[in-house]
């Protein structure tokens, strides 16, 4: 029985070098996952991200980035507090395994620290789904409405 | 039940699993089907006071149930609220299955362009 480690992995048609640079770099991060990300993708670097707007309300976690070996390996650890190093016991770690398979990427993605960060951890992660799922909820409709506007004389 | 109540209870409940100690005691409760604090300390390096004391706090989250047999407590795994723990981290997976799939496609939609 294993509680407190989330495992997903995910076959990509895209080479290794592509799909590093989308789970490492801070503009695509924004693409898939917060609406502001601020770190180097480099080992020892630490930044924070943002869910909604930085100056009106948002959520503001911290963010470290732990080990970056292109295009294989990229881990962060998130959800530290402000004024801590980000250790094991204080925040959650993301590992991003990435492997060559059938001519694109084989990515393993390993999510662990809820034991020991206790419950909190797991309900802002459940916060955050809730705001990805608003997300993927009012995007489609928003391209259609922008559309009709450019179509305006 | 409230919901702030229900945080509580969650947040109880996350602790309780959170230790090694309570971990490995739900899991040989799971294997033998029941246990006491004498049968399970007997497996586990910690005294029968330790494990007495864990199953308080399992009890007290509703992860075991107890039934006093004789001098002892007998205690069960409670499958409904192992479930719910087990659901609630089922959550958090969901919110990557979804993180992972825009993964996927940002990075397939590259791939083709560079490609094309």
């Amino acid at each position: 029985m294993e509680f407190g480690t989330i495992e997903r992995e995910i076959y990509i048609e895209a080479d290794p070098e592509v799909v590093f640079e989308v789970v490492s770099s801070p503009d695509h991060l924004e693409q898939w996952w917060p609406d502001e990300a601020r770190y180097d993708p480099v080992p020892g670097a630490t930044g924070d991200i943002v869910f909604g707007e930085r100056d009106a309300g948002g959520t503001v976690v911290q963010f470290a980035v732990v080990d970056a070996e292109p295009p294989r390996t990229f881990s962060f650890r998130w959800t530290q507090p402000a004024d801590e190093p980000a250790v094991e016991g204080n925040s959650l770690l993301v590992t991003f395994e990435l492997t060559p398979a059938r001519g694109g990427t084989l990515l393993k993605m390993t999510e662990s620290g809820f034991r020991e960060m206790g419950w909190e951890a797991a309900l802002l992660e459940q916060q955050y789904l809730e705001h990805a799922t608003g997300w993927d909820f009012y995007l489609p409709r928003l391209a259609p409405y922008v559309a009709s506007l450019e179509v305006r004389p | 039940m409230s919901a702030a109540v229900a945080e509580r209870i969650d947040d109880d409940l996350w602790s309780a699993i959170g230790d090694p100690t309570r971990r490995r005691m739900l899991d040989l409760l799971l294997a033998d089907g029941d246990g006491t604090s004498t049968t399970l300390s007997g497996q586990l390096p910690v005294t029968r006071q330790a494990v007495a004391k864990h199953l308080g706090v399992l009890d007290r989250v509703g992860l075991v149930r107890a039934t006093p047999t004789g001098r002892e407590k007998r205690y069960r795994v409670d499958d409904a609220q192992l479930a719910r723990a087990v659901a609630q981290l089922n959550a958090v997976g969901a919110a990557w299955d979804a993180r992972l799939q825009r993964i996927k496609r940002i990075a397939e939609a590259i791939q083709r362009s560079q490609d094309g």
